[in-house]
């Protein structure tokens, strides 16, 4: 247990010395309180605000597409490490894969979700 | 390869959902839309039936299954779609919904469907439910323009996020006890390694059961039957009704009696708890409904406790019944729904049944038929298949039980029949509903044909039945 006795001397001088920092802060500091100041999170800007206004709605629909192609990625990965040992029987599973996401990309896209208007 | 044998039904639905897809901007009529969905239908039976003889009875890694009890609920979910499309062609060109996409979502939720019966591992019966329920959500919601729709949606869609949290959560301790997912190895696992008393394992077991509980809307899982159905456009609310339901039960029946097999004490009991409070709660509570879907749902909630009564002594025999159960329901309730779109705006309230005898003979002649078979009065099929889910009931001692299911029936019988008072006792009021469409008509002859076959000639569903 001894080579752990360190430790605890470098924990024990490390709380003291910052603790007592925080002390001497408090009794010494001066106090000169604002409303600003005195709010919990006090960093200089306004704690409670709607920071961009309303987000575009827009947004969602490009979130939505974008899982589309997240979707394709998680499954094209391990199958192109593993693309030789599966041969064309892989090879085709994911090419129907691949086509029926696609479908869902072309329903989008005639639809105009790719339009930002 | 030959395991694609196995799924060419679903292909088939697939295929015809993902050519709607690509032309749903240039689809402007519902009824191209619904034709396709019926040749979709009939054609997934049509490769089903061909290929039954090439088919294996389990293929992919023994995860699904193309056997007799699968072909069952095939049969029924396909009818079910090709009911549905007929009967909602006018509603979707009324309520300007964008056919393609209804009848996409439609086909993929059949899809799930199929997929669900014939699961024989855990996570593939977790696809096909979620395949299904997913479309479901977008289903109820489709009507924008009405508020009730999208809140029935949305509160669909919270409890059933909700439950199939559950149900994965019961999944994962059965994997963590027995280390399987297939039903076949959970049970021998169970009884092999003597883990059938396990504490985790009895709490899978629990969690699967509420999961599936909350798709065929039984008490006290049933919170968001009544929002969604009398949200939804009706032909929604029929489809949920009858192929919903039968695709939990189908799961069920299956999860029970194969996975859960050495467990059969634990579940037993929850299903006796589950039956005995949705027959109650949901003729009751349908006493005081005015608006029809309302009703329906309430009615729903009640009948899948009646189909859970099959099920308790986790016999062949009893599960027979359920599946008898499940698809005499499918059919008298699509019928009870499809008079509610036949009647349009006026069939969504109980006043608008004023009468109807007098305006429309026809029409209230099979809305009788449908009644009298949601009451289980001979000779009707849902008198047969009322019998024999009690008698298993009876068979396996629960007298109590068997009591309290008849004595609801009677209960029912009074919210069911008082429609029927209104239609052939009371005065037309308003204008009388025009002839229906021929679509409908179809439908509802259809409909109203398996209600008097099953009821006349008792044994011919339940000889097609094969239980797992």
């Amino acid at each position: 247990m001894t080579e752990y006795l360190g430790i605890l001397v470098f924990f024990a001088l490390a709380g003291t010395v910052a603790g007592g920092f925080v002390l001497l802060a408090s009794i010494l500091g001066p106090k000169k309180p604002s409303k600003v100041k005195s709010e919990p999170f006090e960093c200089g800007e306004p704690a409670f605000s709607v920071s961009a206004g309303h987000m575009s709605i827009k947004f969602y629909l490009t979130a939505i597409l974008f899982i589309l192609f997240d979707v394709e990625l998680v499954f094209l990965y391990p199958w192109a490490v593993v693309f030789r040992d599966l041969g064309t029987w892989g090879l085709t599973g994911m090419s129907i894969f691949l086509g029926i996401l696609m479908v869902g990309f072309f329903y989008a896209w005639d639809n105009g979700a790719l339009d930002w208007k | 390869m030959t395991d694609l044998t196995l799924l060419v039904p679903e292909i088939v639905l697939v295929a015809m959902a993902l050519a709607l897809i690509l032309v749903a901007r240039r689809l402007e009529r519902a009824r191209t839309a619904a034709t396709s969905v019926v040749l979709a239908a009939v054609a997934a039976i049509g490769s089903g039936w061909v290929l039954s003889s090439a088919t294996p009875e389990v293929g992919f890694g023994g995860t699904l299954a193309g056997d007799g009890y699968a072909q069952f609920f095939d049969v029924l979910f396909a009818a079910t779609l090709a009911i549905t499309a007929l009967l909602s062609i006018r509603h979707v060109d009324k309520e300007r919904v964008r056919p393609g996409e209804f009848y996409a979502l439609l086909l993929l939720a059949a899809t799930g469907m199929l997929l669900a019966a014939s699961a024989m591992d855990l996570l593939i019966l977790y696809l096909g439910l979620e395949l299904m329920t997913l479309c479901s959500y977008v289903l109820v919601g489709i009507t924008r323009e009405k508020t009730a729709s999208i809140e029935g949606a949305v509160k669909y869609f919270l409890l059933g996020s909700f439950a199939s949290a559950l149900f994965l959560y019961g999944i994962g301790l059965t994997y963590g006890v027995t280390g399987a997912t297939g039903f076949a190895s959970i049970a021998s696992a169970a009884t092999e390694r003597g883990l059938s008393g396990n504490p985790l394992l009895l709490a899978g077991v629990v969690l699967v059961i509420a999961g599936l509980a909350f798709k065929i809307a039984a008490v006290p899982f049933h919170a968001w039957a009544p929002d969604a159905y009398q949200g939804a456009s009706a032909p929604v609310g029929a489809f949920l009704a009858a192929g919903s339901k039968a695709a939990g039960l189908a799961a069920l029946v299956r999860v029970c009696i194969v996975a859960f097999a050495p467990e059969q004490p634990l579940w037993s009991n929850l299903l006796v708890a589950l039956a005995a409070l949705s027959i109650l709660v949901g003729s009751l509570l349908a006493l005081s409904q005015t608006n029809m879907k309302r009703l329906l749902a309430y009615s729903s909630i009640s009948h899948a406790g009646y189909a859970l009564l099959g099920l308790i002594p986790g016999t062949p025999a009893g599960a027979s019944a359920t599946m008898t159960y499940a698809f005499v329901y499918a059919f008298m309730t699509l019928g009870a729904f499809g008079i509610v779109i036949a009647l349009d705006q006026r069939g969504e309230n109980l006043p608008g049944y004023h009468g109807l005898a007098k305006t429309n003979p026809g029409t209230a002649a099979l809305m009788f038929l449908f009644l009298l078979s949601l009451t289980g009065i001979p000779p009707t099929a849902g008198f047969v298949a009322k019998f024999g889910v009690i008698l298993s009931v009876v068979s396996a001692g629960h007298i109590g039980l068997a009591v309290l299911a008849v004595v609801s029936s009677v209960v029912s019988a009074f919210f069911y029949l008082r429609v029927a008072v209104y239609m052939y006792m009371t005065d037309p009021q308003g204008a009388a509903p025009g002839r229906l469409p021929s679509t409908v008509s179809v439908a509802l002859l259809f409909a109203a044909l398996v209600t008097i076959i099953g009821g006349v000639f008792p044994d011919t569903f339940a000889a097609w039945t094969v239980p797992p």
